[in-house]
């Protein structure tokens, strides 16, 4: 159990971060249809996986952990949450149910409710799945956020 | 070693995923009298022709790529513990080396004259929701009365109006989820469950269930008659521990369990709604039954059969509402408990749609309400888990935008840096 595993996921430096909001402009920008950053919030009415937080002078972006115990994964009563072998916690949204689980036990709050008339189902950073390198950190202009090997 | 589980749901299945992160290759054997491994609290579905494929928890693929038997449509009778075998309603025996019973919970059924009439039905089972579909098919039902506001009875009296049956709920209380919600949250509840033309008689029961072979009404305390095509009794669920008590385990509200979910007798676990956990809340031993803790349970049991020594953390009371329009989430408790607890509140429902209260008690906080906006309320349900110390930010937990920033900053460090997120990492602090 103990074994390493071979994952990559993104980290958040909260000294570099200036809350620019850069990293949930892009994630929202390629979890799009149309690849438009304005066209994405307004038209697809898409929402970001990243979330920054700004508090006096500390700020961050967070999403999803990849937990080695995740309870979104214990709590998904669809099946809709899987775990791969490297340790990636996947969200399938076609499967998703929206009961809400997952966003009531992520400790992060890196799981998201998307509640709209025409679709019902969490959704979460995939660390940007096929795509090959998280979109976030790409954006980001300060090295507030790395891609690096599980710790 | 060969592991045996009996039951097919959430501890089942979080069995499996358990026993298979520590031993690849022992046999397991799973038991069930039901015929596949569906989700549970998806079953109120049906009743809205949601295909039954779609409630598949697990399909045949995880059972193969676990290596795992499946003795299905046989129901586990009783367990010899002397020789370590399950004894099958087909004589079959199943022997086991480490043996999980995760036989759930049965629907409580209190006594009523004429609740063993046709179209009197629970709500636990596929089975028993599929029978009821059909039923109200077959006899053209119009009219049906739940017993019971909790979120089973709501949820079909919710779906039986998408079907354009009419309903009446008769709840004993004088609100909606009075166990999970406060007042407010009850009240908000209970209007859209009105604005869907759900019916709502309050502070009554059921005294007498009539008609000939089949219901055709009900007669309640107060004295009205409520005409009934079908009853649905959801008063709640206990634990079912008849198969455990064959093997003699130590049974208090549920079959009593250790830490590591073994139960009194040696290489004998349990998990789900059958057991009683100790609620991380109060310390108190109790039947918790819901899905995650089912799962979590079965995870920890699985771990421990295995032979990795891992103690569960504690149960906690963790709600979603999930079939209305707008969301209700709440964890732990919804009601101060003593004088000494603080209450927060931040009410915009009728404004801005959404509602949030939190329960903090000697620095901690120890329980939550989300109406409407739920998202990042996970992080709420951790500080209740670990017990971590909110004196500085308490009246931030109700806002909106309560973050981690909001957190210390050691716990950032913790679990942002350092990726403490294993099992033992979710310790209270």
């Amino acid at each position: 159990m103990s074994k390493k595993r071979k994952l990559m996921k993104v980290y958040p430096i909260e000294e570099n971060c200036i809350s620019c909001r850069y990293c949930e402009v892009a994630c929202t920008m390629v979890h799009s249809e149309s690849k438009d950053p304005v066209k994405a919030y307004k038209l697809e009415n898409l929402l970001p996986r990243a979330t920054v937080e700004v508090k006096e002078a500390v700020s961050l972006s967070l999403m999803c952990r990849h937990c080695k115990h995740p309870f979104c994964f214990d709590a998904c009563i669809s099946g809709a949450i899987m775990v791969d072998e490297n340790g990636k916690v996947n969200l399938d949204e076609e499967k998703c149910v929206g009961c809400w689980n997952c966003v009531l036990v992520c400790p992060f709050g890196a799981a998201h409710p998307m509640i709209k008339e025409e679709k019902r189902h969490s959704f979460k950073c995939d660390l940007c799945g096929d795509r090959g390198f998280p979109a976030c950190v790409e954006a980001c202009p300060n090295r507030a956020l790395i891609y690096d090997f599980e710790r | 070693m060969r592991y045996v589980i009996v039951g097919n749901s959430a501890a089942a299945v979080g069995c499996i995923t358990g026993i298979r992160k520590v031993d690849p290759d022992g046999e397991i054997v799973v038991i069930s009298y039901e015929d596949r491994c569906y989700s549970k609290p998806m079953i109120a579905d049906v009743l809205v022709d949601v295909p039954e494929e779609k409630l598949l928890y697990r399909d045949s693929s995880f059972f193969e790529k676990n290596g795992v038997e499946t003795i299905l449509g046989h129901k586990a009778v009783s367990i010899n513990r002397k020789n370590k075998v399950v004894a099958l309603d087909s004589n079959e025996l199943v022997p086991y080396d480490k043996l999980l019973i995760a036989t759930g919970g049965k629907p409580f059924v209190p006594p009523i004259n004429g609740s063993d009439k046709k179209g009197v039905f629970t709500f636990t089972e596929l089975h028993s929701a599929v029978s009821f579909k059909n039923y109200l098919k077959e006899n053209g039902a119009e009219e049906v009365v739940v017993i019971g506001s909790g979120f089973i009875g709501l949820e079909v009296a919710y779906f039986l109006r998408e079907i354009g049956i009419k309903v009446k709920v008769v709840e004993l209380l004088d609100r909606v989820l009075a166990r999970a919600l406060d007042r407010r949250g009850s009240k908000i509840v209970e209007n859209m469950m009105r604005e869907k033309g759900v019916e709502f008689i309050f502070n009554d029961t059921i005294e007498e269930i009539m008609g000939d072979e089949k219901v055709s009404s009900v007669r309640l305390k107060s004295g009205s008659v409520l005409r009934a095509d079908a009853v649905v009794v959801a008063i709640g669920v206990r634990p079912n521990t008849e198969l455990a008590q064959t093997a003699g385990v130590e049974v208090n509200k549920g079959i009593s369990v250790s830490d590591t979910m073994e139960t009194s007798v040696p290489d004998i676990f349990a998990a789900g709604d059958c057991i009683e956990c100790t609620d991380i809340v109060d310390g108190q031993k109790k039947p918790i039954p819901l899905f995650p803790l089912a799962f979590e349970q079965g995870f920890i049991a699985g771990l421990n059969m295995a032979g990795k020594k891992m103690e569960y953390l504690g149960g906690l009371v963790l709600n979603s509402l999930k079939f209305l329009p707008v969301p209700v989430l709440n964890a732990g408790v919804v009601e101060p408990v003593d004088d000494s607890c603080e209450v927060f509140v931040n009410d915009k429902f009728e404004k801005k749609g959404f509602y949030r209260k939190a329960i903090v008690r000697d620095g901690k906080l120890i329980g939550f309400i989300a109406i409407g906006e739920i998202d990042r309320t996970g992080i709420l349900t951790n500080l209740i888990r670990q017990k971590i110390d909110v004196s500085n930010v308490k009246e931030r937990l109700v806002e909106l935008d309560f973050g981690l920033v909001d957190l210390p900053q050691w716990w950032r460090e913790e679990k942002l840096k350092r990726d403490k997120t294993a099992y033992k990492d979710w310790r209270a602090v």
